[in-house]
C-alpha cells in the first residue's frame, strides 16, 4: 500500500486551476471521460522514463477555474502487476507535485460495480481528494437496476456523480461537483489497510463492499447485457466459426484499405500534381524552386497520399478494440499463440503492428511475462507496417496490372495480403525458434477480461484515428522533409567537375527536348547520391536492385516510407514539367546499357520481400532500445532482419528471372 | 478443481493455490465464496472464459488448475 498524500487545500472556491487525475479499470469509459472533457484539446506524450502513453488535456471546470486532466492507465488495483499499473501507483504516490490541487476522479463502472469500488475503496483509504464518476448509469437502467448514489455516497464518504460519459451525460453536473469540492478527510474504509498484507487486504474490502452493494443496489431481474454477450459470443468466439470470422474480418478490412483508399489516393497525387506544376511556372527558376519543388513537395507528396489508407487501418483497429472484439480474438488466439512462445495479449501488438510497429511495441507492455513480452518486441516490426504501405503500393501497381482478376478478386489486393501473410508467418516462425533460444523459468499467464459488447463509442473511435494520423504525418513528415533535402542536394551536385562537364557537352551539342532527359540522367548518375548508389551496386545486384534502388535503401534505414520519397526525389530530377507521377516514371525505367526495363517482374517481387523484413525503421530501433532497456536486442533484431531480408530477396529474384 | 468441469458448469470458489495468481483474480472481483460459471472452453481445452457477476474473463487451463471449486448448490 502507498502511503497517503494530504491535499494541500481545504476548498477549490479560491483557486484559478485544478487537476484532475482519472484513474479506474480497464473498460469503466475512463477514455470516453477524458476525451468528453478535453475535446481536441489533449496532448499524447510519454512519462517521463517509461514509454506509457501520458494522454494530458484542458478544460474549464467553471467561469472562473481552469481544469488539466490526466488519463492515467486503467488498472484493477493499486497493488501493480503490470508496467502499465506501476505507472498509475507511481503517480499517485509521486508527492513532488505541489503547483496546483489536484482531484482524483476515480471513474467506476456502475454495471460492475463491486469490483470497480475496489479501487475506489483502496483510494479513499489513502486520503486523497476524491470524486467517484459513477459511469454506465445506461448499462445499469437497460439491466433493470437500481443505485441509490445518495446512499452509496454516504457510506464511502466522497461525491458521487452518475454519468454516461459515452454521450456527455453528467458532464455538467461532475464540473460542477469539481468546482464546488471541499476536502473531508473520509472516514476509513478499512481499518489499519497498511498493515495487512494484499490478500487480506483485498479480501476484507470485498467483504465490507458486499454489504454496501446489498444495501445501495436492488437487482429486479436478469442482466440483458451479459445475456446479448453471451449470445454474440456464441458465435464470434465458436470453436470453429470464431476463427473463420476473423479470418473474413480480417480479408475484408485489406479489400476495404485497398478499394475504398483509391479514389481520394487519386486526389491527392492528382492534386499534388497540379500544385508542383503551378509552383514550378510560378516561382522564378533557381536553385530554391527546384529545391521546394523537387525536393520538399515530391517528398511530402509521397507521404501524405498514404493517408487514405493508413486511416482505415487505424479505423478498423479502433473499431474492433472499442467493441470488445479484440479481447476475444486474443481468447481465441492464445492456444495458438502460447505453441509459439507468445500469448493470447500479443495479438494486439501483431494487429496493431500492421498500424506502425512503434506504439504496437509499446502495447506489448499489457503482457507481464517477460520473456513472451521479449518475443512479442522482437517480432512485431516483421508485421508490415502501414509505412511499407507505400512502398507495396507503389511496386505492386507498378508490376501487377489493376484489371488483373483472380476469382473475382483483385489480383493487386491479394499480393498485399500474401504479403501481410508473409510477415505474419515470418513472426511466428521467428518467435517459435526464439522460443527455445530464450531461457525463462517465470510462469506464463493469460489472466485478460473480457468486456460486454458494445457499439463503438464514436468519439474514442475517431480521436484514437486522429492521434496516431497526426503522429505518423508529423513524426514520418519530420524525418521525409529532412531527408528530401539531403537527397535533392545528393542528386543536384557532385564531385569534381562531371556535373559541369555534362552540362556544358549539352550546351556544345545544343540540347533539344527529347534529350533533356537523358541529360539529367547523365547527371544524376555523376551526382553524389549517384557515387553512393554505384558503391552498394554489387552487393544488391545478386537481388535485382540497380543504384537507384541502392540509393533508397540507403535514404530508407530512416524509415520505410522515404523510399517512395526517394523515388520521387530521383525520378522528379529529369522531369522537367513535371507532368508525370511517380509511378509512370517509374515504369518508364530504363537500363541505359542493356535497355530492358528496370522494374520488372522479378526486381518487383525482390523488392517487395526486401522491404517486407529488413527493419528499416529508426523509430522502431529506439523504442526498441527504451522497451528492452539496453542495446543487444535492437541490434540482434536489426542483423537478424537485415540477413533474412537479404536471403529472401536473393531467393526470389533467381526463382523470378 | 475447476480444469476438471465442464462448459456451463456454475460453481463455488473456495482457495486459490498460488499466491500471485490469487490476488490477480481477487482484484478481479473473483474472490472465495463468489458463484463463478464456466462459459465456455476453447478447442483443445485451453483457454477457459469463466465469469462472476457481470465480468467475463479468460484463464488457461494450468491456472485453472490452481483454483479450488465446489459445485453450487441449485
Amino acid at each position: 500500500m502507498i502511503e497517503s498524500t494530504l491535499p494541500k487545500y481545504a476548498s477549490l472556491k479560491d483557486e484559478e486551476k485544478v487537476r484532475l487525475i482519472l484513474v479506474g479499470n480497464p473498460n469503466s469509459g475512463k477514455s470516453s471521460l477524458f476525451n468528453s472533457l478535453t475535446g481536441l484539446n489533449q496532448r499524447v506524450g510519454n512519462f517521463p522514463g517509461v514509454t506509457v502513453e501520458k494522454k494530458t488535456g484542458e478544460f474549464r471546470v467553471s467561469k472562473t477555474l481552469k481544469g488539466e486532466v490526466i488519463d492515467l492507465p486503467g488498472t484493477y488495483s493499486l497493488s501493480p502487476r503490470s508496467e502499465d499499473e506501476q505507472v498509475t501507483f507511481d503517480y499517485l504516490n509521486d508527492k513532488s507535485r505541489k503547483d496546483i490541487p489536484e482531484v482524483v476522479v476515480v471513474i467506476a463502472d456502475a454495471s460492475n460495480l463491486k469490483r470497480n469500488l475496489l479501487l475506489a475503496s483502496q483510494l479513499i483509504d489513502l486520503e486523497v481528494p476524491a470524486v467517484i464518476a459513477l459511469n454506465m448509469m445506461d448499462i445499469v437502467q437497460r439491466n433493470d437496476q437500481e443505485i441509490d448514489v445518495k446512499g452509496l455516497s454516504k457510506d464511502l464518504g466522497v461525491p458521487i456523480v452518475p454519468m454516461n460519459a459515452r454521450i456527455g451525460k453528467g458532464m455538467n453536473e461532475l464540473k460542477e461537483v469539481i468546482a464546488n469540492f471541499e476536502y473531508k478527510p473520509p472516514k476509513k474504509f478499512i481499518e489499519d489497510h497498511q498493515s495487512k498484507d494484499g490478500l487480506e487486504n483485498t479480501v476484507e474490502r470485498f467483504d465490507k463492499i458486499k454489504s454496501i452493494v446489498a444495501k445501495r443496489l436492488v437487482d429486479k431481474g436478469e442482466s440483458v447485457t451479459a445475456k446479448t454477450t453471451r449470445k454474440i459470443d456464441q458465435i464470434l468466439v465458436h470453436p470453429i466459426w470464431g476463427y473463420f470470422i476473423f479470418l473474413f474480418i480480417l480479408f475484408l478490412m485489406f479489400q476495404a484499405i485497398f478499394s475504398w483508399s483509391n479514389l481520394p489516393m487519386d486526389w491527392i497525387e492528382n492534386g499534388f500534381l497540379v500544385f508542383g506544376q503551378f509552383m514550378s511556372e510560378a516561382l522564378p527558376e533557381g536553385v530554391l524552386s527546384d529545391l521546394l519543388v523537387d525536393g520538399v513537395w515530391a517528398g511530402l507528396g509521397g507521404i501524405i497520399i498514404f493517408i487514405p489508407q493508413i486511416t482505415l487501418l487505424f479505423t478498423f483497429i479502433a473499431i474492433l478494440e472499442d467493441t470488445g472484439y479484440l479481447a476475444r480474438v486474443s481468447y481465441l488466439m492464445d492456444a495458438l499463440l502460447k505453441r509459439f512462445g507468445l500469448n493470447g495479449r500479443s495479438i494486439i501488438p501483431l494487429l496493431g503492428g500492421a498500424a506502425c510497429a512503434v506504439p504496437a511495441i509499446m502495447s506489448a507492455r499489457t503482457i507481464s511475462n517477460k520473456k513472451e513480452r521479449l518475443l512479442t518486441i522482437f517480432v512485431t516490426p516483421l508485421i508490415s507496417c502501414s509505412a511499407r504501405i507505400p512502398v507495396y503500393t507503389l511496386l505492386i501497381a507498378l508490376v501487377i496490372p489493376a484489371e488483373k482478376q483472380l476469382w473475382s478478386f483483385n489480383l493487386q489486393g491479394i499480393v498485399m495480403m500474401a504479403l501481410y501473410l508473409l510477415g505474419f508467418v515470418a513472426a511466428l516462425a521467428t518467435s517459435l525458434a526464439m522460443k527455445y533460444w530464450v531461457k525463462s523459468d517465470e510462469r506464463s499467464h493469460f489472466i485478460m477480461e473480457l468486456p460486454i459488447y458494445r457499439q463503438p463509442r464514436w468519439k474514442n473511435v475517431f480521436m484514437t484515428i486522429y492521434n496516431k494520423v497526426k503522429l505518423f504525418l508529423v513524426e514520418a513528415g519530420k524525418i521525409i522533409i529532412a531527408v528530401s533535402v539531403i537527397l535533392w542536394v545528393l542528386s543536384s551536385y557532385g564531385p569534381g567537375d562531371k556535373m559541369s562537364a555534362i552540362d556544358e557537352k549539352y550546351e556544345r551539342i545544343g540540347a533539344f527536348e527529347n534529350s533533356s532527359g537523358q541529360k539529367a540522367s547523365e547527371k544524376l548518375e555523376a551526382s553524389y547520391a549517384g557515387h553512393l548508389g554505384k558503391a552498394i551496386e554489387p552487393a544488391i545486384r545478386p537481388l535485382g536492385f540497380d543504384w537507384k534502388i541502392g540509393i533508397s535503401i540507403i535514404t530508407s534505414f530512416a524509415a520505410r516510407e522515404v523510399f517512395v520519397g526517394t523515388m520521387a526525389t530521383l525520378y522528379s530530377v529529369g522531369d522537367e514539367e513535371n507532368t508525370l507521377s511517380i509511378k509512370e516514371k517509374m515504369a518508364r525505367a530504363h537500363d541505359p546499357k542493356t535497355g530492358e526495363k528496370v522494374y520488372t517482374k522479378a526486381t518487383g517481387y525482390s523488392l517487395l520481400v526486401f522491404y517486407a523484413f529488413a527493419l528499416q525503421c529508426m523509430a522502431t530501433v529506439a523504442i526498441v532500445v527504451k522497451e528492452t532497456g539496453g542495446w543487444k536486442w535492437p541490434l540482434i533484431q536489426l542483423a537478424y532482419m537485415g540477413i533474412l531480408a537479404y536471403a529472401a530477396s536473393f531467393i526470389v529474384f533467381q526463382i523470378f528471372s | 478443481m475447476l480444469d476438471s468441469y465442464l462448459s456451463g458448469d456454475t460453481l463455488i470458489m473456495e482457495e486459490v493455490i498460488d499466491n500471485q495468481l490469487s490476488i490477480q483474480l481477487y482484484c478481479m472481483g473473483f474472490l472465495p465464496g463468489e458463484k463463478i460459471t464456466i462459459e465456455r472452453i476453447a478447442p483443445f481445452g485451453d483457454p477457459l472464459i469463466i465469469s462472476v457477476d457481470d465480468t467475463f474473463i479468460s484463464l488457461r487451463r494450468d491456472d485453472a488448475a490452481k483454483i479450488r471449486v465446489k459445485r453450487a448448490e441449485s
